[in-house]
């Protein structure tokens, strides 16, 4: 995908500033599940995952 | 003797004659939980509270009354626990009487940190003394276990992402995170999403107003009109989705009529039951299901832990760059 990206883009990216874009986007989508996981008051994933979110001890719930 | 010894031999004597009584008309009051308060845990079993209220001498006070408030332990860590609406808010007020200078209750305790017990005890002679006790509660060890695996497996999941970053990236996607959510915990479900009804109240005695987690909600015994019989009242509150005793008195003297104010730690369901009994007649029986209307934790609460976990993997995926930048050397 990283080649893909690099022939579409015309340039390339050093590897430190690679990982980094990287590392960000993989944290983002990691915030974004555990936010749905462990905060979201949807009610399917809350009643799903209530039992896992107080058995973390700091997670809060209702 | 001079004046100024004169006036030190009086303030001594004074000392003598009127400290003395006066330590001696103190009351002394004890607090005894059981288990005992090294043991006690959250949401695990509820705990036997009796008080003990003494004369200097050691004499139990035979008759008064004792007005007791129990405040939740503060927020105030960088992580709060797993119910945020209930830290620092009052969590029960009632008053009972002294009995051979006894009073006792159950209390299931919601969250850990250190309650505050604050006890005012008026005797029937007047005398009157108050208390504050800390109540320490500590976390489930459970708990703790699971949140440490818990970050293991974040900390694990980043150090493979930084590895796997560090040279070629591979297709893994953030369902890790919910694939091991899902082995965190046996799954089952929760209580439905509360409302603010109160099923089932027939005409008794007993009135509940709307409970709220967040605020105390007030319980109140009407005893029937026009008795003048004493009625002793045992009432209790029970976690329907635990299958807890929250709160529980027994045999409280009253006369016409008695309220306290419980605060409802969850937005579950709750079953409250009431036994009054009267001297010449059958014990009147009371049961009214309660609803109790949850409350979304603020974000102010939820983003510490987010970001904590956050945290984890992100120092996952520095060590694993590092490892992986180590080993080619």
């Amino acid at each position: 995908m990283e080649r893909t990206l690099v022939t579409w883009l015309g340039f390339s990216l050093s590897e430190r500033l690679s990982f980094v874009i990287k590392s960000g986007i993989f944290l983002s989508l990691c915030g974004a599940t555990l936010f749905v996981a462990l905060a979201s008051s949807y009610p399917v994933v809350h009643d799903t995952l209530h039992n896992v979110r107080h058995a973390l001890a700091v997670v809060p719930c209702h | 003797m001079s004046l100024r010894a004169l006036f030190a031999a009086f303030c001594f004597s004074s000392v003598l004659l009127v400290g003395l009584p006066a330590g001696a008309e103190e009351l002394n009051i004890y607090l005894k939980t059981s288990p005992a308060l090294g043991l006690l845990r959250p949401f695990a079993d509820p705990v036997n509270i009796s008080l003990l209220v003494t004369h200097a001498d050691g004499r139990p006070v035979e008759q008064g009354r004792v007005d007791i408030v129990l405040d939740a332990p503060k927020s105030g860590t960088f992580l709060s626990t797993d119910f945020p609406a209930v830290e620092g808010t009052r969590l029960l007020e009632l008053v009972l009487p002294l009995r051979q200078g006894r009073a006792g209750w159950r209390y299931l305790f919601p969250i850990r940190g250190d309650y505050r017990l604050s006890v005012s005890v008026v005797a029937a002679d007047g005398k009157a003394m108050a208390k504050t006790f800390i109540i320490p509660i500590r976390e489930n060890r459970t708990k703790w276990l699971w949140l440490g695996l818990f970050c293991a497996g974040l900390f694990l999941f980043g150090f493979a992402a930084g590895r796997i970053f560090t040279v070629i990236p591979s297709s893994v996607t953030a369902s890790w995170a919910l694939v091991f959510l899902g082995a965190v915990s046996s799954v089952s479900g929760h209580d439905r999403p509360s409302t603010v009804e109160n099923m089932e109240r027939p005409s008794t005695a007993l009135e509940i107003a709307a409970a709220t987690v967040g605020k105390p909600t007030r319980l109140r015994y009407r005893a029937a009109e026009g008795s003048t019989a004493t009625s002793l009242l045992s009432l209790s509150i029970t976690h329907l989705e635990k299958h807890q005793t929250v709160f529980a008195i027994d045999n409280v003297p009253v006369e016409k009529d008695y309220q306290l104010d419980f605060h409802f730690p969850d937005g579950a369901e709750y079953r409250v039951n009431s036994i009054a009994q009267i001297p010449g007649q059958s014990p009147l029986r009371t049961e009214q299901l309660v609803a109790v209307t949850g409350v979304e934790p603020p974000m102010t609460a939820q983003i510490p832990a987010l970001m904590f976990f956050l945290a984890v993997i992100a120092l996952g995926l520095v060590a694993g760059r590092l490892s992986k930048s180590l080993a080619a050397r």
